[in-house]
């Protein structure tokens, strides 16, 4: 079933065109800073310079290089989704699969655990940690993904509850697989599109609530994100910054978070069985 | 974000807990702080505190009343004052929030209902080449966050065209009739609402399309186009209804997203509402501010949330009868 899937998916047009972007940009973020030109935290060049040979993008009011600066941006902003984006989804399979294969007063605690984080709107709480602790954003991250389980949590319990009933799953029992065993070797593989489809939205929930809170002025003022550019630049609209300042940090959020969505969407339209007669 | 099962006072219990969580958090959350914060973080700040109002918030931050007292003094509107604005923290509060209701609550009515409409419409004609073509438009729609969209209107209609304002919620001391007034507050209003529309409509287009398009499919529908019905009568007497409630279902879920989205709107323009407010706030470090605005904004969300999972079960009686 796995293999089909997996060829379907490469055939649609979304689930390409958002890995592509997201692979462009990943490789950005990752070889980004070999490639650009100056150190962005270096404030040596003259401010508000229009593009030239040696700065492409020109240089921002502190007369960083906004190329340079662009690049670290993206690359922070990435970081803080992907490490969001993982953590949520582990402990969301962790805390699905526990409850699941539990049962019981385990179960029931735990998605009643669920129920209460997931009514809590993430951003307040965000916005209380860093307004008062002004913390790292991998502690934010770390923060917002203990807020963002519970769907994760609840999708893999519901799934896993009806692979749970399943003959293989009955016969591994009855041949004395132990429970890490079982959730291991069969539970764990079995759900794999699963964690791919949260892992993505979760992904793209973080990137949007980084560049939020960015935007905001929640971040160290000195941090390099695609959020926290445009709130600079925002600051300069009179003058004529926008096609150099203003638009390069847009174009790479709309693009990352666009990349994230094509292939969310997709892999939900493939995966999930009833989805799929809406292709 | 459907809880209820067997117990109608499930719903109740989950979202109190939620709000006494919210709570606790923002009550524990300064005494955790290490050292003397309310200098540490007013040293950062435009406002410089003498020393009678720094006392004043120590003692305000004091644990003397412990947890109860606390909730005693949020439920009577002794929020804590404002020493960035010179006000009582809740007057700030309910002062921006109108404008949030207004912008937000005109945001969300407007998208649902045309996201619906048109995602029913498409799913009826689905496989065409106009469907296919707008399913695309939203798609990629879904995939611009508020900000870069909000940024754009604002460059291009507000700096660089000039039709419509590009801060605040009406024209300052101008001494209009009612009539003017409501075209100023409108003409105000536009370009922060097509950034929110721009941003809710695609999810709710996409979610109406995917569940009109289940629907579609099961034998009551083929019946009553087999009876001769309208199609208009298929589709929105029959059909849409059973659509509606993955809608709802989502509802909850979607809610985080429009208020991080609305925060940053507001900003954009310099709306009046509580999400400029909390901008300020978190620039100069105003504590009580900030705080205020999130507890509050939290429970609203709790509230809201919870009279929508009771309008699921009005919606869908078969939900109540399932279990």
């Amino acid at each position: 079933m796995h293999i089909d899937v997996g060829r379907q998916i490469g055939k649609d047009p979304w689930f390409i065109t958002g890995i592509s972007i997201l692979l462009f940009l990943g490789f950005l973020a990752v070889a980004g800073p070999f490639l650009v030109p100056h150190d962005p935290y270096d404030i040596s060049f003259s401010p508000l310079h229009p593009p030239s040979a040696d700065h492409w993008l020109g240089t921002n009011d502190g007369g960083m290089d906004i190329l340079s600066e662009l690049v670290f941006s993206l690359r922070n902003t990435v970081i803080f989704g992907v490490t969001a984006g993982t953590a949520g989804l582990v402990l969301g399979v962790v805390a699905g699969l526990f409850s699941a294969w539990a049962g019981g007063w385990t179960d029931q605690v735990i998605m009643r655990l669920a129920d209460i984080v997931l009514a809590i709107p993430s951003v307040m709480v965000l916005i209380l940690v860093a307004a008062f602790f002004q913390p790292s954003p991998v502690v934010l991250a770390l923060t917002l993904a203990g807020l963002a389980w519970p769907t994760t949590a609840r999708g893999v319990r519901a799934q896993a509850l009806t692979l749970k009933n399943s003959l293989h799953i009955k016969a591994a029992q009855h041949m004395g697989g132990s429970g890490r065993y079982i959730i291991a070797r069969h539970l764990m593989p079995e759900l794999f599109p699963l964690y791919l489809i949260n892992f993505a939205a979760k992904t793209r929930m973080a990137v949007f609530m980084e560049a939020s809170l960015a935007f905001l002025g929640l971040f160290d003022p000195g941090e390099k994100s695609l959020g926290l550019m445009i709130s600079y630049a925002l600051q300069y609209y009179y003058l004529d910054i926008w096609s150099n300042w203003l638009m390069p940090p847009i174009m790479l959020l709309s693009l990352l978070i666009m990349g994230a969505t094509f292939v969310t969407i997709s892999m939900e339209k493939i995966f999930d069985p009833r989805l799929r007669k809406t292709v | 974000m459907r809880i209820w099962k067997k117990n109608w006072s499930i719903p109740v219990f989950v979202y109190l807990a939620a709000a006494l969580v919210m709570a606790y958090a923002s009550f524990r959350l300064p005494n955790l702080l290490p050292g003397d914060f309310v200098t540490a973080m007013y040293a950062g700040s435009d406002v410089t505190l003498n020393a009678e109002q720094e006392a004043e918030l120590r003692a305000f931050y004091q644990d003397t009343h412990g947890f109860p007292g606390y909730l005693r003094n949020l439920a009577t509107l002794d929020w804590g004052y404002s020493h960035a604005f010179m006000a009582p923290v809740s007057q700030l509060f309910l002062q921006a929030l109108p404008w949030t209701l207004l912008l937000m609550g005109t945001a969300h009515v407007l998208s649902t209902l045309l996201g619906f409409v048109l995602g029913v419409e498409a799913a009826w004609r689905r496989g065409s080449l106009l469907e296919k073509a707008v399913v695309g438009i939203m798609t990629v729609l879904e995939g611009i966050p508020e900000i870069c969209s909000g940024v754009l209107l604002l460059l291009v209609f507000a700096l660089s065209l000039g039709w419509f304002p590009a801060a605040g919620a009406q024209m300052a001391y101008a001494d209009h009739t009612f009539g003017q007034w409501i075209a100023d507050v409108a003409h105000h209003l536009a370009l922060p609402l097509a950034t929110l529309i721009l941003a809710y409509l695609p999810g709710n287009f996409l979610l109406a399309r995917a569940g009109m398009v289940m629907v579609l499919e099961s034998w009551f529908v083929l019946t009553a186009r087999a009876k001769g019905l309208p199609p208009v009568r298929v589709r929105y007497v029959h059909a849409a209804r059973n659509a509606l409630l993955p809608m709802v279902t989502r509802f909850g879920l979607r809610f985080a997203f429009m208020i991080t989205g609305a925060l940053v709107v507001e900003t954009i323009f310099s709306y009046p509402g509580l999400g400029t407010l909390l901008f300020n706030a978190i620039a100069m470090r105003d504590l009580p501010l900030v705080q205020g605005i999130v507890l509050f904004s939290a429970i609203m969300v709790l509230v809201v949330n919870l009279g929508m999972e009771y309008i699921y079960n009005l919606l869908d009686p078969r939900v109540g009868h399932a279990y």
